[in-house]
């Protein structure tokens, strides 16, 4: 699984100003400090907008690609150990092979792919930050 | 065994569970401490909670039932219980944790904009949570039965009064404390005996009855549509989880949900490894409990068969206070955001509302159990799962992710999963295992994906009630926090 590329400019082209969103909601209502208020107002203009949803497809992508590459791999196992003879019935470490394989050997897969999403999603949002101007 | 091991591991786990719970009673103060533990605790802790929370009686007595019975097959269950939490990851952890609510209603009606969705959710999470607890139960009740040769329903009365104890005294705070402690405790209670009995085999003294390969039960082995429709369950069930869910606003923001969610995944590895073991020593040292009963009690009577004398007798007490560690913290865990729903809904978030609310959600399960008979633990638990898969989960992957979903669609959905999924369990329980096809048996490969139909098909037609506050809230579910946010 490769980093996603999804970079800002792309974006801005990719999903230009559509669906109901368009009239960005009135900051007041938030309520809070004025700080916070501006920078949600900066967040729901056309251009934060189009940061936020480049964010969101981001990260959407990233967790299917994961999802899937994982999903992948697990049906790889059980369709390996009915179309590889002999291979179900061989063992390692004097233990059945479609054992350990299930019992044992996704669990490690499964790590990886938490441990590559986790380190990408963080990546995506430090690019959001600098994009975003937001320090 | 001896009686009066069970009887004693049992006192032991519940004295440490109230003393750790009286412990962190002194740190809550607030309804918020009651609710969420302020929200400041550690990942490790955190980690620890979650994966002791989770670790219920399906885990620690179950699956090893199961791979006794079913082999190879069963091995799906701990698969796919690990690999829902990779599905949160993904999907569900970081932005569940911006969004700042406390419960999955609190989410849902944020999201939405609407008090009926709100109504609705609640009454699915609820649902859920009585569900998911009858089998914690089950569970105690098979425990007590096997180990202590005292009437089934002590092992229910006693998790439920030690649960309404702790949580009524101590809320979330010291919950978090106990729910870790318990994580410890039921790992070392199933690793140490799998290594004095790896120690024992492999002295050769005792020779196996069985390969492990052999089956011992005239079960057909399952087609490829029920491991599919049970791994859709298992990975989409675990999304929506009241327990599971209410621990992430525990973290203080979404990146540490994140790193948090990525430990829990290491603990629950390392520990699926030990009820697998269970199991295939089971089927070649103790193939005669293949029968569905006595098959979930393997985990606690094989270190007693295979380790003989005062070890086997020490052994079989770790085991059993690790049952119980698994039936308590489960059922509190449920208990405990169960009564964050139901006290927010009806008594108005009170403290006083919330200690009312978690006996209400403890003394219902209890009822049901004692009227209704144990099947098999993990496969009761995975129905749960199929449940929650076909109500919650729709709603929360799209609320997330998809600016589209309207309080109609929300509603629609949740209501034509939990039918579909709830009239399969209802079929399934009339007709009996045995009778019941395997679409009925494991629904979740088809009540899942219609639930997503409709919920998208009924929001698409009612487009215009896309609720005005969405683009602030899919602003603030997918944007990471500020070191201003910090100090809320």
């Amino acid at each position: 699984m490769t980093r996603v590329r999804v970079t800002a400019p792309r974006s801005v082209t990719a999903g230009s100003v559509t669906a109901g969103s368009a009239t960005p909601d009135s900051p007041a209502l938030t309520g809070g400090r004025s700080a916070a208020a501006s920078r949600e107002a900066e967040e729901e203009s056309d251009a934060g907008q189009l940061f936020v949803r480049s964010l969101i497809r981001s990260q959407l992508r990233l967790g299917l690609v994961v999802a899937l590459g994982f999903l992948l791999i697990m049906f790889a196992f059980p369709l390996m150990l009915g179309l590889v003879p002999g291979l179900a019935d061989s063992t390692i470490a004097g233990l059945p092979f479609d054992w350990v394989l299930l019992g044992a050997g996704i669990y490690p897969v499964i790590g990886l792919s938490a441990w590559l999403y986790v380190r990408t999603a963080a990546r995506n949002e430090a690019r959001y930050r600098d994009l975003a101007g937001d320090k | 065994m001896n009686p009066v091991v069970g009887v004693a591991a049992f006192a032991a786990v519940s004295l440490a569970t109230a003393v750790i719970g009286f412990y962190g009673l002194r740190v809550s103060r607030t309804t918020g401490d009651f609710y969420v533990a302020s929200r400041t605790v550690k990942p490790w802790w955190n980690a620890s909670a979650i994966g002791g929370e989770y670790l219920s009686a399906a885990s620690f007595l179950g699956v090893a039932g199961l791979i006794l019975l079913s082999g190879t097959d069963a091995l799906w269950y701990p698969v796919g219980y690990t690999a829902g939490y990779l599905m949160l990851l993904l999907f569900v952890a970081a932005p569940l944790r911006r969004s700042g609510a406390y419960t999955i209603p609190d989410f849902t009606e944020a999201r939405l904009d609407s008090r009926a969705v709100r109504r609705v959710t609640s009454l699915v999470v609820v649902l859920v949570g009585w569900l998911y607890i009858v089998p914690q139960l089950h569970g105690a009740a098979l425990a007590i039965r096997i180990t202590t040769g005292l009437p089934a329903w002590v092992g229910p009365v006693a998790v439920v009064a030690v649960v309404c104890i702790t949580v009524v005294a101590g809320g979330m705070r010291s919950i978090t404390f106990v729910q870790a402690f318990q994580y410890w405790l039921k790992l070392t209670a199933v690793a140490v005996p799998v290594v004095f009995m790896l120690l024992v085999l492999g002295g050769g003294t005792s020779p196996a009855e069985a390969a492990p390969a052999v089956n011992p039960t005239a079960l057909a082995p399952s087609g490829p549509y029920q491991v599919i429709s049970l791994l859709v369950a298992l990975l989409f069930g675990t999304l929506g989880l009241p327990h599971v869910l209410v621990r992430f606003y525990t973290n203080p923001d979404g990146q540490s949900a994140r790193r948090t969610t990525l430990i829990v995944l290491g603990l629950l590895s390392v520990f699926y490894l030990f009820p697998t073991a269970y199991g295939m020593i089971g089927r070649a040292y103790a193939p005669d409990l293949a029968q569905s009963g006595p098959a979930d009690a393997l985990v606690l009577l094989l270190p007693g068969r295979l380790v003989g004398g005062a070890a086997g007798d020490l052994l079989s007490a770790l085991v059993v206070a690790g049952a119980f560690a698994a039936f308590l913290s489960t059922t509190s865990g449920l208990v405990v955001s169960l009564a964050g729903v139901i006290s927010q809904d009806v008594f108005g978030g009170s403290v006083r509302g919330f200690r009312l609310a978690a006996l209400i959600s403890a003394l219902v399960p209890l009822g049901i159990a004692s009227m209704t008979e144990s099947l098999a633990l993990a496969g009761s638990v995975g129905l749960v799962f199929a449940f929650t898969a076909s109500t919650i989960c729709p709603v929360l992957l799209l609320g997330i992710w998809w600016r589209g979903l309207t309080d109609a669609g929300a509603i629609a959905g949740m209501a034509t999963g939990g039918v579909l999924c709830g009239s399969a369990m209802v079929a399934g329980s009339v007709l009996g295992a045995a009778q019941t096809p395997s679409w009925l048996g494991q629904p979740a490969a088809w009540t899942v994906p219609a639930a997503f139909a409709v919920t998208i098909l009924v929001s698409r037609a009612t487009r215009g009630r896309v609720p005005r506050t969405m683009t602030r809230l899919m602003t603030r579910l997918h944007t990471p926090e500020r070191p201003l946010a910090t100090e809320r």
